[in-house]
């Protein structure tokens, strides 16, 4: 495999869009990025476009409007992985030599479905009798609390340090601070979560250009360097399984730190997929960013807070940047990309050189999740 | 002579036949066995995920179980009786079920059992399925 670097990113504010249709929201996250790769459209020579609700052809509709289609666009689904799971597969493409300039589109249009739960397909058989995304989780969060002794108050943490750093990055769909008093008493949506402890419905588009190091040396100076690229789907497991441990994210976390060299403690920052506040506890595990059961005591240390030993989720996170949620993996890159180049603002995290980004998804029964894919990035 | 309206079957339970009720209105859960390997799985599926095999015969399911996790949910379709309080119900044969719960005061590590319940309701009608409940004593 050739190195492969990241040379332009660009996305549009996590928001509500529902007058815009999927092809409106997309174009103008890649017309970003080509323009902070300083580029010509017509270097990419192969698309990736990541949605899970968007529909047929997302990546066609979208380059079309640029006029830049004419060249292989694949359109990838893998539910909330969707867009981490195109990166993926472009990094594939430019690391085997078949491409030196790529493009990665994440894009998503929640509002169509006017709010609500996301909608899950009724051909699964825990969809078909009730599950949804919150119930999951809730569920998760309730065998966490029983098993560790954690209490309500130290979840919502969570959405805490998430919006505060939300507040401070524009791209963000909520940017109000909350305190663990408002987070507790915003409407229950499934035990123990409160609506402040869910993601928001929303719509976004982001998009990456990856070129292979040789060409990406000729493009730009700051080129940011894919160390670790990393996608595997869940184990079917039909019987008993430790909710509180994810086995896709702790399996796929040990193999991304192998295939990059690193360990835990090489990250300096890291985009994790917080869908709701116990998430966010269970990852800062799984990654070994701390030992089981003690991820609530790690957050109350400061340590994931921007200026602590390992800042998780600057960017706001799904929590408070949004969760469009074909567009998060590729939202995610954009964060840490601009974190490694000192481009963050207000949210910066200080002398980062190396960050993680994760994206899991995909409810559906005998998983604890259908789709992961990490990578990690250097400067 | 009038002619009398078609009618409507008896609708059959949202879970279809991964549940049987007998005459005392006991309900019991059926999953499958592999007839080659042996693995037990609830729903049953027309293949075994631990051989392969197509050979899966229906098999009764231990009626009680414990509670792994639950959660009581707010927001959920309009069809779902709200709220509604779902969970995983672990059996001795190493099943993990999804189902919904009924009863006051429940608590992970109890003891609960299989029944018939009516989950929700939809332009059909009541939507019946298994559902489980605490033991009492």
């Amino acid at each position: 495999m050739n190195g492969v670097s990241v040379v332009g990113v660009g996305m549009i504010p996590f928001g509500k869009y529902p007058e815009k249709n999927i092809a409106d929201l997309g174009w103008p996250a890649v017309k970003a990025a080509i323009k902070d790769a300083g580029i010509e459209g017509r270097r990419i020579e192969a698309v990736y476009s990541g949605t899970a609700r968007g529909g047929a052809m997302v990546g066609q509709r979208i380059m079309g409007r640029l006029g830049l289609a004419g060249l292989p666009i694949v359109n990838v689904e893998n539910a909330c992985s969707s867009s981490s799971s195109a990166l993926a597969q472009a990094v594939i493409a430019v690391g085997s030599g078949a491409y030196d300039v790529a493009l990665v589109i994440g894009v998503e249009k929640l509002t169509k479905f006017g709010g609500g739960t996301l909608p899950l397909d009724e051909d699964d058989w825990e969809v078909r009798l009730g599950l949804s995304m919150p119930a999951l989780y809730a569920m998760r969060a309730q065998r966490y609390m029983h098993d560790y002794g954690v209490k309500l108050e130290q979840v919502a943490a969570v959405s805490v340090k998430n919006r505060h750093n939300g507040a401070l990055n524009p791209d963000a769909q909520m940017r109000k601070e909350v305190s663990v008093a408002e987070v507790l008493a915003s409407r229950m949506v499934a035990d123990p979560f409160t609506l402040l402890q869910c993601c928001p419905t929303g719509d976004g588009a982001a998009a990456i250009i990856l070129a292979s190091d040789k060409v990406a040396r000729q493009i730009r100076r700051d080129a940011i360097s894919v160390r670790g690229s990393h996608l595997t789907s869940g184990r079917f497991m039909a019987g008993f399984r430790d909710m509180t441990s994810p086995e896709i994210t702790v399996r796929g976390a040990k193999e991304s730190f192998e295939e990059a060299g690193l360990g835990p403690s090489d990250i300096d920052v890291a985009e994790v997929h917080d869908a709701f506040s116990i998430a966010e506890l269970l990852y800062y595990e799984a990654f070994g960013f701390c030992p089981r059961g003690e991820g609530a005591a790690f957050l109350e240390s400061g340590a994931t807070k921007i200026g602590g030993k390992i800042p998780i989720n600057p960017s706001g996170g799904l929590l408070a940047k949004g969760h469009p949620v074909g567009a998060t993996g590729a939202a995610q890159v954009v964060e840490i990309v601009r974190q490694l180049r000192g481009e963050a603002g207000a949210r910066q995290v200080e002398g980062a050189k190396v960050g993680l980004t994760h994206a899991t998804g995909g409810g559906i029964s005998g998983f604890d999740h259908g789709a992961c894919s990490i990578h990690i990035f250097q400067r | 002579m009038a002619i009398e309206a078609a009618k409507t079957p008896e609708r059959p339970p949202l879970c279809g036949d991964a549940v049987a009720v007998d005459a005392e209105g006991r309900a019991t859960l059926i999953g499958g066995v592999c007839a080659d390997c042996g693995a037990e799985a609830f729903p049953r599926a027309p293949v075994c995920s631990t051989c392969m095999s197509e050979n899966i015969e229906p098999k009764k399911m231990p009626r009680r179980g414990t509670l792994y996790a639950f959660s009581t949910v707010h927001v959920a379709a309009k069809k779902w009786k709200r709220p509604m309080c779902i969970g995983y119900v672990d059996l001795p044969n190493k099943a993990r079920v999804f189902t919904h719960l009924v009863g006051q005061g429940l608590a992970i590590g109890d003891e609960v059992e299989v029944a018939m319940g009516t989950v929700g309701e939809d332009e059909n009608g009541p939507i019946d399925c298994f559902i489980f409940k605490k033991v009492s004593g």
